[in-house]
């Protein structure tokens, strides 16, 4: 099933040419490993997602997880995913030696858990928060923690979630009330958490949950958050397991990504619900946010890979179906030709191609970042170290919300290339549109990072982060600007960074005067427009690496392959780049349309 | 008992294939090569062996450089040791000769070798093999036991299966049947670690002739559209089917 899911040539040409693995794999941390057993994990990693994950991925949409007698039901291949992946290795593999891991750069990481959410993205969520539930154990929790929950957790027999979201607090974490009562060595909990993926299913031996709450007497706000591993079974240090009194409440009914559980669970109902502090008091938010960047870039690659499956399940669509006959030079059409194939037809390609330079953009950032990430924590150097953070942080609210927000307009071209069959069940693009709505969502909306973007990584540090990443982005320029194909477009991107300077320009000082609410107003467009720019130098520079090999007569891949990325890349630069312009004319409007609570701008009704 | 089971370089199914220098020559830019499959069914049945009667594994290529990430998968599923043979397969009696020189010096009691690599399909080279070293032979099995020296083996033949007793040392030409393709193994992340630490020996070929060259490779012709047939509209479906697509 070559490219049923997923172009895995295009993955490796990018992590191993654009990107150049090489250069992380050559760092102490990494070099047990080489690009070759990489290589090789990757296709591994695709046997797998073939055999376990793609042929159940339309079954579990048509099954979905439900609440029944007290428990969750979720599809029977759940628990067999979890057992094989942690034979597999993929719950470890980030993990230190040390730890019982693997040691693998994040950005291989990624690169598989990308191949398992293409293959079917209502599994890798369940692995997901169990390898972020035993980080957390791992980075922060004692020694009793780490030898209690960690080991089973990385090999599939327990899962893990991430409690956070109570009823009355969402994006608002000031307001948790879930409490924490000492109790001896431990702590009572008692209180509800909403949203919590992978809370409890069928099967599942245990579920160890790294839940916040707020200890008696602790401040008010997130300076009084604690961080508790609260088992739904407690071990009783005999090898036995008892209830902890954590009961599931409910399964939340979603328009997409049904086969994975979003459960609603109470803790403490009879009062016995134990919990351990991990690591410091009220220090609980502090902790989860340092596993934030890791989180939110799994959020982008999820939505990537959604993205890339929609297309090749739209672009292999467009290759069998005959609809209607091209133009002839007479402007009409010959009814007695035969039907053409809908690829033909110049506004079905404008639709594949926008979701190629979508889905391709968006891994690229996807796998930029998690170098990063690798780079800012690997690198010998600390200064170096510092500069690689500083570019993942400004990354990081982007790689989360332009796959999420730009991909479901890609998928969304998907179902539109098959016409009425795409609104139909027969086909799987539904399933990706209903699936990639979530992601926009996860992990702190758009809003939420637009606001991120705009409001603390532009301004970080005098604007360090923002300088780091245009050299970056110059460093490409230079480069492109030698290659006669590629200079009118590296001209182009060397405009619209002149063009970013104006508008932070303008919105900065909105900000000077102490208009904050203005500053931020128009955050998410702004996002739109940062996020366009940057895939469009991810693009460039795609098209300078296959121009390379071209050049040099890189035998990686055929001549086909290269090309199609630098006229990918044109594509991009012609028909989404342009955008920015009306994007800014928005930003650096000054009608204040949105601000306000006291006007009636909505008419009479409220 | 130690095994040799020969692995064949070949383009995954799903490759598309070109040809260069006037159809003379097999493209082989981006294409993705996998363990040839009737090898794979052989690797995985000398994995049992080695699990349930302790035997050693060793696999044997002929191929350049490019070759080793295949035999490094072999290792990566278990094989103990792996062995290339550092030239161009170029034909089958070639082949045969590097791996049957191989195996003379290994001292090997079972080797295992696809009946066919699926892409020449030549189907020659483990019969080649045997008769090289004059050992048993059974070729296109679908099933292997083996108690001490004696080996049960069955074959595919027209309409049905033979069983067969023979002894070690033996040749067999593998296919599906061995093990079913549910057993066919994934190599996981410690294995493919591991893979790196095991020895991969690079031996030169010994002198052989080579007794084919390629003139020509044609692909198969295009496929037409399909030609939709009324349901009522019997005689213009078997007109089809014997006048164009000569099916009957």
């Amino acid at each position: 099933m070559a490219n049923e899911y997923i172009d895995v040539e295009t993955l490796k040409f990018l992590l191993n040419e654009v990107h150049d693995l090489e250069e992380i794999l050559n760092l102490p941390e990494y070099n047990d490993h080489d690009s070759d057993s990489i290589d090789l994990l990757i296709n591994s990693v695709k046997d797998f997602s073939d055999k376990e994950m793609y042929p159940y991925f339309k079954e579990m949409d048509e099954n979905p997880a439900h609440f029944k007698n007290g428990e969750i039901v979720v599809h029977p291949q759940v628990s067999k995913y979890m057992k094989a992946s942690g034979e597999m290795g993929l719950l470890a593999g980030a993990f230190p030696y040390k730890d019982g891991g693997m040691q693998l750069p994040s950005t291989v990481m990624n690169a598989l858990g990308y191949i398992q959410e293409a293959a079917n993205n209502h599994l890798p969520g369940y692995i997901g928060l169990t390898i972020g539930a035993a980080e957390l154990i791992t980075h922060f929790g004692n020694e009793n923690l780490n030898q209690t929950y960690v080991p089973k957790m990385l090999n599939g027999t327990w899962g893990g979630t991430m409690c956070l979201t109570e009823p009355q607090a969402g994006s608002s974490l000031s307001d948790i009330v879930t409490s924490a009562t000492p109790d001896g060595d431990r702590y009572k909990i008692h209180g509800q958490k909403i949203f919590i993926s992978g809370g409890d299913y069928q099967g599942a031996e245990n579920i160890v949950h790294l839940l916040l709450a707020r200890i008696d007497g602790a401040p008010a706000g997130t300076k009084g958050i604690s961080l508790f591993v609260v088992p739904k079974n407690r071990p009783d240090g005999h090898g036995q397991l008892a209830p902890n009194d954590v009961e599931t409440v409910t399964d939340f009914e979603k328009m997409g990504q049904k086969g994975y559980c979003t459960t609603h669970l109470f803790f403490g109902g009879n009062g016995d619900c134990h919990g351990y502090l991990v690591g410091e008091l009220h220090q609980g938010l502090k902790y989860m946010f340092l596993m934030m960047n890791g989180a939110r870039i799994a959020v982008g690659r999820g939505a990537a890979a959604i993205c890339a499956a929609a297309y090749q399940a739209s672009l292999k669509y467009a290759h069998e179906r005959a609809q209607g006959r091209k133009l002839a030079s007479t402007g009409k059409k010959d009814v007695h030709q035969e039907q053409t194939l809908i690829v033909n037809h110049p506004d079905v390609r404008r639709m594949l191609l926008l979701q190629k330079v979508v889905s391709e953009g968006a891994l690229s950032l996807v796998l930029l970042t998690s170098k990063y990430q690798d780079l800012s924590k690997s690198l010998q150097n600390a200064e170096e170290r510092e500069k690689y953070a500083l570019l993942l942080e400004i990354l990081t609210p982007i790689v989360k919300t332009y796959p999420s927000e730009m991909g479901r307009v890609a998928v969304d071209n998907g179902v539109q290339i098959l016409g009425g069959y795409g609104f139909c069940s027969d086909y799987i693009l539904q399933q990706y549109l209903r699936d990639i709505r979530i992601f926009s969502i996860y992990e702190g909306t758009t809003g939420i990072q637009s606001q991120d973007l705009l409001g603390r990584k532009i301004t970080m540090e005098n604007g360090k982060a923002l300088q780091l990443l245009s050299n970056e982005i110059k460093t490409t320029i230079k480069a492109a600007m030698v290659m006669d194909n590629l200079q009118a477009y590296a001209h182009t991107l060397g405009d619209k960074l002149q063009l970013t300077q104006d508008i932070l320009k303008s919105l900065l000082g909105y900000a000077q005067k102490g208009d904050y609410e203005r500053f931020l107003a128009d955050a998410t467009p702004f996002m739109d427009y940062f996020s366009n720019i940057l895939i469009a130098w991810l693009w460039l520079d795609m098209a300078r690496e296959a121009q390379q090999a071209l050049l040099t007569g890189s035998k990686r891949h055929n001549t086909t392959f290269y090309e199609s990325k630098i006229h990918a890349m044109q594509f991009y630069f012609t028909y989404e780049l342009p955008k920015t312009t009306g994007l800014a004319e928005i930003i650096m409007n000054d009608k204040a349309l949105t601000i306000g609570s006291k006007q009636k701008v909505f008419g009479n009704e409220y | 008992m130690k095994i040799l089971v020969c692995i064949s370089n070949v383009p995954d199914t799903t490759s598309k294939i070109n040809f260069t220098e006037g159809d003379t020559k097999f493209d082989t830019n981006g294409v993705q090569f996998v363990i040839n499959p009737n090898d794979e069914f052989g690797l995985t049945r000398a994995m049992w062996f080695k699990e349930k009667q302790g035997a050693t594994v060793h696999v044997a290529t002929v191929g350049g450089a490019q070759t080793e990430p295949t035999i490094r998968k072999a290792l990566a599923i278990g094989a103990d040791e792996a062995i290339r043979i550092n030239a161009e397969p170029t034909d089958g009696f070639f082949v045969a000769r590097q791996l049957a020189e191989v195996a003379k010096n290994g001292g090997y009691d079972l080797i295992i070798a696809g009946r066919e690599s699926i892409d020449y399909n030549g189907g020659m080279v483990p019969g080649i093999i045997a008769t090289l070293l004059d050992m048993n032979f059974v070729n296109t099995c679908v099933s292997l036991e083996i108690e001490g020296t004696d080996a049960k083996a069955v074959r595919e033949i027209d309409g049905g299966n033979e069983t067969i007793a023979t002894s070690l040392p033996l040749v067999i030409g593998g296919q599906k049947g061995l093990v079913e393709e549910s057993d066919l193994r994934i190599p996981n992340m410690r294995g493919i670690m591991m893979a790196r630490k095991k020895a991969l020996h690079v031996v030169e070929a010994t002198d052989a002739p080579t007794m084919t060259a390629d003139v020509k490779f044609e692909k198969p012709a295009a496929k037409g559209p399909v030609k939709l047939v009324d349901a009522g509209n019997i005689d213009e479906l078997i007109s089809l089917l014997h006048n164009e697509a000569k099916a009957i």
